[in-house]
């Protein structure tokens, strides 16, 4: 048994792509994970695959026979789908759903066989689900259904199981027992396709995982050696931290958590072996990227106008842009931008009042002469100690218009440290481009 | 030795079983107590005696001959009329909750019942003759859901939702048409005319009628019954429908058209009869389960019984007869309302 994806891309609607050239081999008793962020195309993959899609380029195969040419019912007895939330509108009993399994196997009109009621009464009692035979589908609790769906794929006799997110839903006990049983049925031959958000079950269970990133295939291959810390910040917009186990003489991955960004405070530079004066220390072997991040009005330019007063007390070269906030009263009027080098000041954002303007966000309408001119303080600077771009927002990340200047700056790296400011809701993004970076909470305590 | 224990496991029947049939049965007594009931009195045994004096007229001999035409001329067609509709609506019933995965819905959900009704009322309107009506009932009903069909056709996503939204469409234009009939309709004499059958009734079926109406229900409802495995499949949805290889389509294709064959046969011949589809699936739930290898069985007989026990209230206990229309949603509304409370399980 071989089940093969070669260059599949799929699209919606002719806008909207959601896989792009995806390419995997699922051998007998393999587990393959799919991890990705939401609507990463996870799901719409394991559609494919199941050849509930037909991919617009590319070709599912199974055992060299391209699926979108099987029968319905002989791709059934092959492939299961098991979906991620699956309770029907009917209270159908834990048999009933199982015998469902056995659908390909009946005539156009048929009903059920001894034969038939023989293989479900053993795929329930594979997977330890016989107590619950006379039990209502829709009052048993979410890990039991995943064992009934299971166990229907079981009486499906199909070679390979596709599963989405099978573990979402479930408390701790009933995720393992579940994994225990795939891991198990694995062993004996039956393959399975998992899509997931826990890395750490991939870790322990997958023979490989394929990691999605916006519908492209980011990486491939065995778990440990894909797993790695600047990966899943590609893929997930977070920092992670990967925890190693020895196992003879070799370190292998055993868990993946997230590293939370860390609260600083700029006075902090003054104290030597501190996390912000090891940062100034190593920049002289290689640049250091900081990004400053947190919520709206959480202190950001604040804190990095801190560290600028604090930096020059050390003698260090700051360049770069600021950008605080225009008040009238308690009220955020507008924003300013000001030049690090030459402290001159211009008023850069009003708020938006009307629907015409050309570069603005729903709250706030950019005067573009002075964008431009930020985007030229920017590029004039050669080389500084310290760069601070203040800030980078959905303009830049998202629609690559207003201070496209500071991406330029961060990625060419002409600095010794950089700050950029980020709010939380960007941070993903900002991760993908620079997943090495230092995260920091910008808040003024 | 082991055959015999298959053979003892065979007759033990499980509860599930042992209900379910039990229930079929219940038509066939309810029919035979039927036959007894009416304002002229015929005893059992004389009613035996005619049903068995066509094939030997002696029997029946000593039985006063108005006795014989009650018996054979309006009774027996009338409550066969009843099982039969009964049947069918509960039946098409099931199957549509089934496929639409919506336990609130019956025949008329694509509009076949609206359709059926304005038929009626312009051939009332326009020629009055019996048979006409029946006919022209007949055709508007299917023509009302091809429409919403040929309507659902034009939208490429989600077929069935479409369809279905078409179906209320079609439904509502064709309800407002009759309407507009009954406005213009003569009110001393087609009004009545339009009105009475629209709220339904088995007064006027004969013989004649009854043939073919037999013919496409035991045809359709044969069919229903070998897709009774299907149903519950469909009922999980179309993506897993598809993955346990089935075509999703096709399937619920050909139930919507023999279901509507059935439902437009059916009011054709009786009038406009509610309720029945959309309460009996829900008793035959509560009783055998969602199980549709069950419950389309039970539907169908139970729809059945309780026809013909509404048409026996409509014969016999009240003095004017009441159009089963009405008896049907005065004794159905109490039961829906009544199993809505009792369901605690989902359906």
């Amino acid at each position: 048994m071989q089940l093969n994806a070669n260059h599949i891309t799929f699209a919606y609607t002719p806008q909207r792509t959601v896989l792009h050239d995806v390419s995997l081999t699922v051998k007998a008793g393999e587990t393959l994970y799919v991890l990705g962020r939401n609507g990463s195309g996870k799901t719409t993959l394991l559609s494919c695959l199941a050849g509930l899609l037909i991919p617009d380029r590319g070709q599912v195969q199974l055992n060299g026979n391209p699926i979108g040419q099987c029968r319905v019912k002989e791709r059934a007895k092959w492939i299961g789908l098991i979906p991620q939330e699956h309770i029907p509108v009917f209270a159908y009993t834990v048999e009933d759903i199982v015998m469902m399994g056995r659908a390909p196997y009946l005539g156009w009109l048929g009903s059920p066989t001894h034969e038939d009621r023989r293989i479900v009464t053993e795929a329930m009692e594979q997977v330890g689900i016989s107590e619950l035979r006379e039990r209502p589908y829709t009052q048993i609790s979410g890990g039991e259904r995943q064992l009934v769906l299971i166990a229907r794929g079981l009486a499906q006799k199909c070679q390979v199981l596709l599963m989405d997110e099978p573990t979402t839903h479930l408390d701790l006990s009933n995720q393992q027992r579940v994994l225990e049983i795939i891991q198990q049925l694995s062993q004996q031959g039956l393959s399975f396709v998992i899509s997931s958000h826990a890395p750490n079950d991939a870790l322990t269970y997958a023979d490989h995982v394929l990691l999605l990133t916006g519908g492209w295939v980011t990486e491939y291959g065995a778990p440990q050696d894909i797993l790695t810390e600047s990966l899943l910040s590609t893929v997930y917009g977070i920092q992670t931290e990967v925890i190693y186990e020895k196992n003879k003489g070799r370190l292998i991955p055993r868990a993946v958590v997230p590293r939370r960004p860390k609260s600083i405070h700029p006075s902090t530079l003054d104290q030597p072996g501190s996390l912000l004066a090891d940062i100034f220390d190593r920049s002289e072997v290689e640049p250091q990227l900081v990004i400053v991040t947190g919520l709206s009005g959480a202190g950001k330019t604040t804190w990095c106008s801190d560290l600028v007063t604090i930096a020059r007390k050390h003698g260090y070269e700051v360049r770069g842009i600021l950008s605080p906030g225009i008040y009238e009263g308690r009220h955020k009027i507008g924003i300013a931008v000001r030049n690090l080098e030459t402290d001159k000041q211009r008023h850069m954002a009003k708020i938006r009042d009307k629907n015409e303007d050309k570069l603005s966000t729903p709250r706030w309408a950019f005067d573009e002469a002075v964008i431009a001119w930020a985007n030229t303080v920017l590029t004039t600077i050669s080389h500084s100690d310290l760069l601070i771009i203040d800030e980078l927002g959905p303009l830049e990340f998202i629609r690559d218009e207003g201070l496209t200047a500071g991406l330029t700056m961060i990625d060419h790296g002409h600095y010794r440290v950089a700050c950029v400011v980020v709010r939380s809701s960007l941070l993903p993004n900002a991760l993908q481009r620079w997943p090495n970076a230092m995260v920091i909470n910008g808040v003024v305590s | 030795m082991l055959q015999f224990a298959r053979l003892i496991n065979l007759l033990i029947m499980s509860k599930k079983q042992l209900i379910s049939t039990s229930l079929m049965v219940l038509p066939v007594i309810l029919f035979g107590i039927s036959l007894t009931l009416g304002r002229y009195p015929i005893s059992p045994v004389d009613i035996l005696k005619v049903l068995i004096s066509p094939l030997n007229p002696e029997v029946a001999a000593d039985i006063p001959e108005v006795a014989q035409q009650l018996i054979l001329r309006v009774r027996l067609p009338r409550i066969l009329a009843a099982l039969l509709i009964g049947a069918s609506f509960g039946g098409t019933g099931a199957a549509l909750q089934a496929i639409f995965k919506n336990p609130l819905v019956d025949s008329n959900i694509l509009g076949v019942t609206s359709g059926a009704g304005f038929g009626a009322a312009l051939a009332i309107l326009l020629m009055g003759n019996t048979w006409q009506v029946q006919l022209s009932a007949f055709i508007f009903g299917l023509s009302a859901v091809t429409m919403a069909f040929i309507g659902g056709r034009l939208y490429q996503s989600t077929p069935l939702l479409v369809l279905t939204l078409m179906g209320i469409l079609v439904g509502s234009l064709f309800s407002s048409l009759t309407a507009l009939l009954k406005y213009v309709a003569d009110p001393l004499d087609s009004l009545p005319a339009i009105t009475f059958w629209l709220l339904g009734g088995l007064t006027s079926i004969t013989w004649g009628r009854l043939i073919p109406l037999t013919i496409v229900t035991l045809t359709g409802i044969t069919f229903l019954w070998l897709s009774r495995w299907r149903l519950n499949i469909l009922s999980l949805g179309d993506e897993e429908a598809s993955t346990l290889g089935m075509d999703p389509l096709r399937s619920k294709l050909w139930i919507i058209f023999v279901t509507t064959l059935l439902t437009a046969t059916a009011v054709s011949a009786s009038g406009v009869i509610g309720w029945v589809g959309l309460v009996i699936p829900h008793a035959g739930r509560l009783i055998v389960g969602p199980d549709h290898k069950y419950l389309l069985p039970v539907s169908i007989s139970m729809g059945a019984a309780f026809l013909i026990l509404i048409d026996d209230v409509a014969r016999v206990l009240l003095p004017g007869e009441i159009p089963l229309g009405i008896l049907t949603g005065l004794v159905g509304v109490p039961i829906l309302i009544l199993l809505l409370r009792r369901n605690r399980t989902g359906w």
